[in-house]
């Protein structure tokens, strides 16, 4: 059996060890010791499994014989019983201890990871599924680690030591055993296959089911309007219905999988029950006459026999764990991979040098030499080569996918993985300090980014509060002042992401007295007019123009919007960077 | 719309009785043939031990016995099997019949407040509340009936006995079965409901953080929100211990009540013979009988473990179930009386406005009779869109509104919105075939209808290029289609309506001349409306012959 189990153990690694379950055991190594510890437990459990067993066993047949009770072997039992039940009580708490540090470390993890990756965590997914992944995802690994990870110990302890305890008394149950748990074994494996099939299939169909109601609530202001509503909700139902049908012509098999499982379990109590009964009384086929085992021996047979495929039948209920934990891993590797800009780290390691200081004095100007990125045997910006003057204003246009966010991007520091030279003041990108740089820079993209509060709040994020004077000029100056007075709790009116009925000009405006606030001298815009109808967009335009005078200003438009009194107008192929006329008019 | 009451456990169980009757049944058979196997057996092998020591091995009935052990082992089986198979069958009943309850709210909810939820918010209730609570009777509620009634069997059993056992029996059942859970559960349950609280409250604030992550990094205040973000986590992680502790004491509760059954039926059964200082059942209690009755409390035991856990369950399924109630709405009254075919709309006063932020176009008075084209103008920011919203229907308003000389309430009015068609500025196009989105507009449309409205608004021979041509799906929100391909689809799918109002914002936005020329062509000639009212920046031939009303 041990060494059975040894040479399976063996093989496994060659033959399915992915990158998820990698993952996964990398994950339960941080808790090694909680996990030798719960196997401690494990041991105590199964020495006072069979101790309970052997004590009861001999109260009973002196019971059913004698009609005596011993009672120091009735205390032993029920004493053992208490043990195994205080084991399982401590292997339950390090085990759900020990998920819990994997999981919250992970997620501490994912998040810190997810900073650094910046604006590139949208190229795995948009945000409210990330929210998914860093919670609900990493919450599904945990009845891995908590169950199915310390009853795979338990599952090859419990067995052996029940088989150890039986060899000596009975070979036929012996036999029984050994022979019946391979199978139990190779069905097991089977039944999650199948399991895991289900689930899988189950899961894809529920997300449809899903999406198809999201995207008949999200219309629903059509339907109401189109008076459809009744055949959107028979839609739902027929197509409810339908996954009730499928889903079940599935579980019926992979249930029917378990069931044979069960039953072959089941059976084999039944089977060593009517051995030891017809062995007891002596008329068993090949033995009549005599008894293979006494009284004691079988009644420490038949409660040790459930005991023995218990495990395994738990191990099979779990199995499904391992499934959604290997499902989840996925997704979590997926951000995990990707590769990121240690920020924290460059912070730490670098110390404020004499460039920093000058830095922060002088005005930015930027020097793009040969800069390109390269990423995944493409190029996200072809190579480009270009200056950025202090108090230039530049307008980049170009078609989708030619990198103009990416350029951003990496202005913004979120990327460092490009070719050629990025300097600025004729400093290496690399050696300026990140959080001084940024500090100069204001960020206008194409959604102004809100987080949950006031206005008020939004405008200081992050800037020492300035003057009431100052504040109010500034909103003067972007004209934000013009639709935050009639707003009957003016600057403490709160925003939500979606936006506390501000219009979409409107929260450019915002963004734009942000960025006057916060003295940046540097602005970066992506498309900050692309959401906007025209008339807005000129609107919104032409307050640009008035307040960036005499900043640095680097704004990605489309053709459609034309930043007509730009200094200069750079159109980005996938050939490079061209510099086009502009009739400026300043 | 008939008035949908609120959601309640009971109704869930009543939702459909017949399909739950199956399963406890079956799952009752297999609990009680799970119980009575080990009883069974233990009894079977003492007594076949006694009759061999006692010298009637030969003549002991070993057939029956046998035989039964085998038949409850196969029942165990099977019945565990029909249990899991009906009950998920039911499960996803269950499923079906609250997904149909939320949406059933969503539409009974009147359109200013139709996007409330936000889409986050909204799927966290469809889906993880929605679990929360269909695994109730499988998690909480057939688990407690089988713990219910092996308990009844042993004590059947017990009585037999003797009739003094019943005793300790029924205070062990009272405390597994509902003291202990009880106790755990409400030890658990404040914190299964902040747990829940704090999961909805940690997203939202993930969500809200990430869609400022760049401005939150260069003003250098990222790591106070994480930090922030990392509390909320720390918070919830003591939530998850509290609910966790209550359940492994629970468990361990449970067995000593067991230990403690066992112990007092012993000291029942058994009375110490002073002389040699020894145990003895008393008379008339077969020492065989004792060793079935204890074995079967043990595996009664396994049945009331999982019964802590169901208790926390059901704090679960109950917040769930109260975070979907928030959703509940009641039908709104529909103002009654028919409109006939609209010939004449006069405004007095007439402000359209949003109910967050009160905004809204300055109130104005307005007519359109038969035939009439109206052309709303105004600078960005006057208010076009709100008040063409208020005429449709769809936004809040103040003022009076008059409809063929009769005084009209506009708002979320059925009988009145089907009268008019109304293009809003961000149309909604769903994730169906184009030909689907179009029948939306008239589900007895011919191919041709479908082609000439298609034709009229110019994305004839768009959809002619496309491989599966009208049954090509759309991806979410239309995302494959350019804006000006939405509206027109949007357009065309109103059009298929043949309503006498239309009122249309901004359709020509993004379009070029030709198109907008072809457009305007259909609207004066095929497809022309008894009324139609226009918000537009661009100038188009309609807009030359309308009435232009300034606001």
């Amino acid at each position: 059996m041990t060494r059975e189990k040894g040479t399976q153990k063996a093989r496994r690694p060659s033959r399915i060890k992915t990158p998820e379950a990698v993952f996964l055991g990398q994950l339960a190594n941080q808790q090694a010791s909680k996990y030798r510890m719960a196997q401690g437990f494990g041991v105590l459990f199964s020495v006072s499994l069979v101790l309970q067993a052997w004590a009861l066993a001999n109260v009973f047949s002196d019971m059913a014989l004698h009609q005596s009770v011993s009672l120091s072997l009735l205390v032993v039992g029920l004493f053992a019983l208490l043990i195994r039940a205080l084991a399982n009580f401590g292997r339950e708490r390090i085990c759900t201890s020990a998920s819990r540090d994997i999981r919250y470390g992970l997620r501490r993890q994912l998040v810190s990871h997810l900073t650094n990756l910046g604006p590139a965590r949208l190229r795995i997914e948009e945000d409210a599924a990330l929210s998914t992944r860093v919670y609900e995802q990493v919450d599904a690994l945990d009845d891995f680690f908590s169950r199915y990870k310390p009853q795979v110990f338990m599952v090859t302890l419990i067995p052996c030591v029940i088989l150890l305890s039986v060899v000596s008394i009975s070979w036929i149950t012996f036999f029984v055993f050994m022979l019946t748990a391979p199978l139990v074994i190779v069905f097991m494996i089977f039944v999650g296959h199948k399991a895991a099939q289900a689930n899988r299939r189950q899961f894809n169909v529920l997300a449809m089911l899903s999406n198809q109601f999201m995207d008949l609530s999200q219309g629903l202001a059509e339907l109401k309007r189109l008076n459809r509503t009744k055949e959107a909700r028979e839609r739902l139902s027929d197509s409810a219905t339908a996954y009730q049908k499928t889903t079940m012509g599935v579980l019926v098999l992979a249930f029917l999988s378990t069931a044979t499982l069960e039953l072959f379990a089941s059976l084999s109590i039944a089977m060593i029950a009517l051995y030891l009964g017809l062995g007891l009384l002596e008329i068993l086929p090949w033995q009549t006459g005599s008894s293979p085992v006494t009284l004691t021996q079988a009644m420490f047979l038949l409660l040790l026999a459930p005991e023995f495929y218990l495990p395994l039948r738990q191990l099979g209920n779990d199995y499904h764990a391992k499934q959604k934990a290997e499902a989840a891993a996925t997704d979590l590797l997926e951000i995990l991979e990707a590769p990121a800009h240690a920020i924290s780290s460059q912070e730490q390691n670098l110390p404020v040098a004499a460039s920093d200081a000058k830095l922060l004095g002088q005005r930015g100007s930027i020097r793009f030499d040969n800069l390109s990125w390269h990423d995944a045997g493409r190029y996200r910006l072809a190579p480009i080569t270009a200056n950025i003057n202090a108090g230039e204003r530049i307008w980049l246009s170009g078609e989708s996918g030619v990198g103009k966010s990416s350029l951003l991007h990496l202005l913004l520091g979120f990327e460092e993985d490009y070719q050629g030279q990025l300097l600025v003041n004729d400093n290496p990108f690399q050696e300026i300090n990140l959080a001084a740089w940024r500090a100069k820079l204001a960020w206008l993209p194409q959604t102004p980014e809100w987080v949950n509060g006031s206005i008020r709040r939004n405008l200081l994020l992050g800037i020492e509060t300035p003057s009431e004077e100052t504040l109010q000029a500034a909103l003067i100056e972007s004209q934000c002042d013009a639709f935050i007075q009639p707003l009957p709790a003016g600057l403490d009116t709160k925003l939500t992401e979606l936006g506390a009925g501000l219009s979409g000009g409107q929260m450019q405006r915002l963004s734009i007295a942000r960025a006057l606030l916060s003295n940046a001298d540097i602005w970066l815009l992506d498309e900050p007019c692309s959401g906007l109808d025209k008339e807005t967009a000129q609107a919104v335009l032409a307050t640009l123009k008035r307040v960036s005078k005499g900043k640095t200003l680097l704004i990605v438009s489309h053709d459609t919007h034309p930043i007509l009194w730009a200094d200069k107008h750079w159109a980005l192929t996938k050939g490079g960077l061209h510099e086009q006329r502009t009739q400026a008019i300043a | 719309m008939n008035n949908v009451p609120k959601l309640s456990l009971k109704r869930l169980l009543l939702a459909n009785p017949w399909g739950f009757i199956i399963p406890v049944v079956t799952g009752m058979a297999a609990t009680l043939a799970g119980v009575a196997l080990l009883g069974l057996s233990g009894w079977f092998i003492s007594a076949a031990g006694l009759a061999t020591a006692m010298g009637v091995g030969m003549v002991f009935n070993y057939l029956t016995p046998g035989a039964i052990v085998r038949g409850l082992s196969i029942l165990r089986t099977a019945g565990r099997y029909g249990e899991q198979v009906t009950a998920h069958n039911h499960l996803f009943g269950l499923l079906r019949i609250l997904r149909l309850w939320v949406w059933d709210q969503r539409v009974a909810k009147d359109a200013a407040n139709l996007h409330e939820q936000s889409r986050g918010d909204l799927l966290q209730r469809l889906v993880n509340d929605l679990d929360q609570i269909i695994r109730w009777p499988l998690v909480v509620f057939l688990p407690w009936i089988y713990a219910l009634s092996a308990y009844l069997a042993v004590s059947i059993f017990a009585y037999f006995i003797t009739p003094v056992l019943l005793w300790p029996i029924a205070i062990a059942a009272l405390l597994q079965i509902l003291v202990v859970p009880y106790v755990c559960g409400r030890f658990a349950s404040h914190a299964v409901h902040v747990g829940l609280i704090l999961g909805v409250h940690r997203r939202s604030r993930f969500v809200s953080l990430f869609s400022a992550l760049i401005t939150l990094t260069i003003r250098g205040h990222w790591k106070d929100y994480a930090q922030r973000l990392g509390e909320l986590d720390e918070r919830q992680r003591r939530m998850e211990i509290r609910i966790q502790q209550a359940i492994s004491l629970g468990r361990l509760l449970s067995y000593g009540v067991t230990i403690l059954l066992i112990a007092s039926s012993f000291f029942l059964l058994s009375e110490r013979n002073p002389e040699t200082n020894h145990w003895t059942l008393i008379a008339g209690v077969q020492g065989t009988w004792v060793v079935g009755y204890v074995l079967s409390l043990l595996a009664v035991n396994e049945l009331v473990l999982p019964l802590v856990q169901s208790f926390v369950a059901q704090g679960q399924s109950q917040v769930g179930l109260r975070r979907l109630n928030q959703l509940h709405q009641d039908a709104q009254a529909q103002p009654e009386g028919k409109i006939d075919r609209i010939q004449q709309m006069v405004f007095k006063h007439w402000r359209g406005f949003h109910a967050s932020s009160g905004m809204g176009n300055t109130a104005i008075d307005l007519s359109a009779n038969l035939g009439d084209t109206l052309w709303l103008r105004g600078a960005s920011g006057s208010g076009k869109s709100t008040l063409l919203a208020a005429i449709a229907g769809d936004c809040l308003s103040s003022g009076e509104a008059i409809i063929n000389n009769e005084k009209c309430d506009l708002y979320s009015n059925q009988n009145y919105q089907a009268q008019l068609s109304y293009l809003p500025q961000s149309p909604y196009i769903f994730q169906q075939s184009i030909a689907a989105n179009l029948y939306l507009g008239n589900p007895n449309a011919s191919d041709e209808q479908l082609w000439a409205v298609l034709d009229a608004v110019c994305l004839a021979d768009w959809v002619k290029s496309l491989p599966n041509g009208l049954e090509t799906l759309l991806s979410s929100q239309g995302r494959n289609l350019s804006g000006g391909q939405r509206k027109r689809l949007a357009l065309a799918r109103l059009l298929l309506r043949e309503a006498p109002v239309l009122l249309l914002d901004e359709p020509f936005d993004g379009l070029d001349k030709a198109t907008i020329e072809r457009i305007c062509h259909s609207l004066q000639n095929d497809y022309k409306p008894d009324i139609l009212i226009l918000v537009s920046h661009v100038g188009s031939r309609i807009g030359d012959n309308a009435r232009v009303i300034e606001l």
